[in-house]
């Protein structure tokens, strides 16, 4: 890797060809971006350009340019400030989905393990942990006032003696607090299967190769049961 | 003896067709839908015209007055063609009205049946019939052909008002995808008379691109120039309720502001052209062709626009695709130029 003199790194423009054309291969490509009339009405219905300085209109227009250098700019935050609520598919008068071809490159990011795509997946490493390893999504150990600030003012409270409110739920809920359900060994044998096939355990690697580390542990030990 | 020639549709195309004819010594026969002629410009009154603002009386007044006057021109009003077969080189066909049914024979025919407005509520994002503030042009056409220019909702003067352009027209999720042509024109001509009649008001259009193509050009200059009225570019995403009985635009300001919600008196949105039911109807009552943009079709689109694909039939005005009044009075002459001759041929 080349750096210029402040120490930023160089990107040949050979490799911000090749993202581009990444892209511009993806079987979705030609459905998302077809013409473009400037319109904004995109933008208008974004629910995100209220708050940063993005507009869906200008990531199709950069499409459009077919220019890689345009593109590129986009790989590091721009792309990530979508909602991926696909309003801006639902009224484009072109029938463009900006969101959908945020999605192809968001991929993109994510196979090649780009510092963007590690940084915004990082604080859903414990989230990655327990879908892949467990199949649950979140458990209520989970819940924890510096994970989930979103949750309000009584996150603090919830996370407290756990085990205790667990058992006062009426419904069966295994009474433990680091998982939601139980997963027979063998479903988790075939959700192992499922996520080689399709890549998943690929993608953990490349965006956070010691959790991965962590994950196949559990991959090992369950698979040799 | 004289021929015989059928037009249906009694707008400005299907009048001028009718008014030549007669001059030329040819029997008449004018079928229209409604119970009046003058076609969509006296349904909804529009009261001054694009280009050069001159009383719609002056030419919508002055074709119905020759049509009426003209003595070999039979109007039916409130009538159809309700069956129709091809004689030889020529046509047999009935209309139905509420003097009964009658069948002629004709040498040829010529369909002006026109354009219907697109109907705002066909695209929820608008508000259209939600908001008693948001209307369309046609609609701010007719109030102002009643000398109304002043709020639904209240009846107050509007401090502020927004149009839109490229309602129902250029978007594929309404499934027109061809431009109006004369809306841009239309929302700059009323933008002008707005500022005429409210001075202190505020017009902005918001626009995708600004088509007031040839001489039309000369009322969107004037409208910056003498009226201020502001041009913004980008396409409204929607429409909701706002503070004080307001009505606000949401959406991106593509050349400058970036986003924006603006809270507006009053929302005019330049509803576009189509083909209407009546076009499918005539195409398949007549045995002629219908185009992809839902319009009737001509044989060929440049050598002969007034041309069906169905020799003795021709096509005059907006049935054809979107246009100006002079387009259509224009291809009324040359149907009817053509109908006559396909008849003297005939003979
Ligand atoms: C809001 C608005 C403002 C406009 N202002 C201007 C302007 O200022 N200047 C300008 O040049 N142009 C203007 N236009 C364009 C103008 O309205 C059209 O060019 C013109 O009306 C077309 O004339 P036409 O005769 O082809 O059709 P129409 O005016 O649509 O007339 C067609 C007639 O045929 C009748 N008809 C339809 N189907 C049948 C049937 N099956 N049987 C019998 N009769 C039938 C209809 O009832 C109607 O009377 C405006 C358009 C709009 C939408
Ligand atoms: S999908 Fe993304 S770009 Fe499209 S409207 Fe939603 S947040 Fe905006
Ligand atoms: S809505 Fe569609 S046509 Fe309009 S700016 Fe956005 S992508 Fe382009
Ligand atoms: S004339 Fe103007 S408003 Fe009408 S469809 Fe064309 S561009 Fe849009």
């Amino acid at each position: 890797m080349e750096y210029d003199e402040n120490g930023v790194s160089i990107v040949p423009s050979g490799f911000k060809r090749e993202i581009f054309e990444e892209a511009r291969k993806d079987f979705r490509y030609e459905e998302y971006v077809r013409g473009c009339l400037n319109c904004g009405v995109c933008t208008g219905g974004c629910p995100p350009h209220r708050f940063f300085d993005f507009s869906p209109r200008i990531v199709l227009q950069n499409m459009k340019s077919k220019d890689p250098e345009l593109i590129w700019t986009m790989m590091d935050e721009y792309i990530w400030a979508c909602f991926q609520c696909f309003t801006c598919a639902m009224i484009c008068p072109f029938l463009n989905s900006p969101g959908g071809i945020i999605a192809v490159l968001r991929e993109i990011a994510v196979r090649r393990g780009f510092e963007s795509a590690k940084k915004v997946l990082k604080p859903y490493s414990r989230v990655l942990l327990k879908l892949t390893a467990y199949g649950n999504q979140l458990s209520p150990d989970m819940i924890q006032p510096d994970f989930f600030p979103d949750w309000g003012p009584h996150i603090g409270y919830a996370a407290t003696d756990l085990a205790a409110k667990r058992k006062a739920i009426p419904m069966p809920t295994l009474q433990v607090t680091n998982l939601s359900w139980d997963v027979a060994p063998e479903a988790m044998k075939e959700l192992y299967d499922i996520f080689d096939e399709a890549g998943v355990f690929k993608i953990i690697e490349a965006v956070d190769p010691s959790l991965y580390e962590i994950i196949q542990d559990i991959v090992d030990d369950v698979r040799s049961s | 003896m004289a021929e015989n020639i059928l037009v249906v549709g009694g707008g400005p195309a299907g009048l001028n067709a009718a008014v030549m004819l007669s001059e030329l010594g040819v029997n008449v026969t004018l079928v229209e839908r409604d119970s009046f002629i003058g076609g969509n410009p006296k349904k909804f009154k529009y009261k001054f015209l694009f280009p050069d603002m001159q009383p719609a009386d002056n030419v919508i007044g002055e074709l119905i007055k020759k049509t009426e006057s003209g003595g070999n021109i039979k109007v039916y009003y409130s009538s159809e063609v309700s069956d129709f077969k091809e004689n030889g080189k020529k046509f047999d066909a009935t209309i139905k009205s509420a003097g009964g049914s009658e069948t002629k024979t004709f040498d040829s025919v010529i369909v002006a049946t026109g354009f219907e407005h697109f109907d705002p509520a066909r695209d929820a994002k608008y508000s259209y019939q939600l908001f008693d503030d948001v209307i369309d042009i046609k609609d701010l056409e007719r109030m102002m052909g009643e000398n109304n220019f002043v709020r639904p909702s209240n009846g107050q003067p509007p401090k502020n008002v927004a149009f839109i352009l490229c309602v129902g027209s250029r978007d594929r999720h309404i499934g027109n995808q061809y431009c109006s042509r004369v809306c841009c024109t239309i929302s700059v001509k009323q933008a002008i008379e707005l500022k005429e009649h409210f001075p202190d008001c505020e017009v902005y259009i918001f626009y995708m691109d600004i088509r007031t193509y040839g001489f039309f050009e000369d009322l969107y200059w004037q409208a910056m120039e003498e009226h201020d009225v502001q041009i913004v570019k980008g396409r409204i995403a929607e429409i909701t309720s706002g503070p004080n009985n307001t009505v606000v635009c949401k959406g991106e300001d593509t050349l400058l502001r970036g986003p924006f919600e603006i809270p507006f008196d009053m929302v005019v949105l330049a509803s576009g052209m189509e083909g209407g039911p009546q076009s499918p109807e005539i195409s398949s009552k007549l045995g002629i062709e219908l185009d992809e943009h839902g319009f009737l079709k001509p044989e060929n689109i440049t050598l002969s626009p007034f041309k069906s694909n169905k020799a003795g039939i021709f096509l005059a005005g907006a049935c054809t695709g979107p246009k100006a009044i002079s387009d259509s009075i224009t291809e009324g002459a040359a149907a009817a130029m053509n109908a006559y001759t396909y008849a003297v041929k005939n003979r």
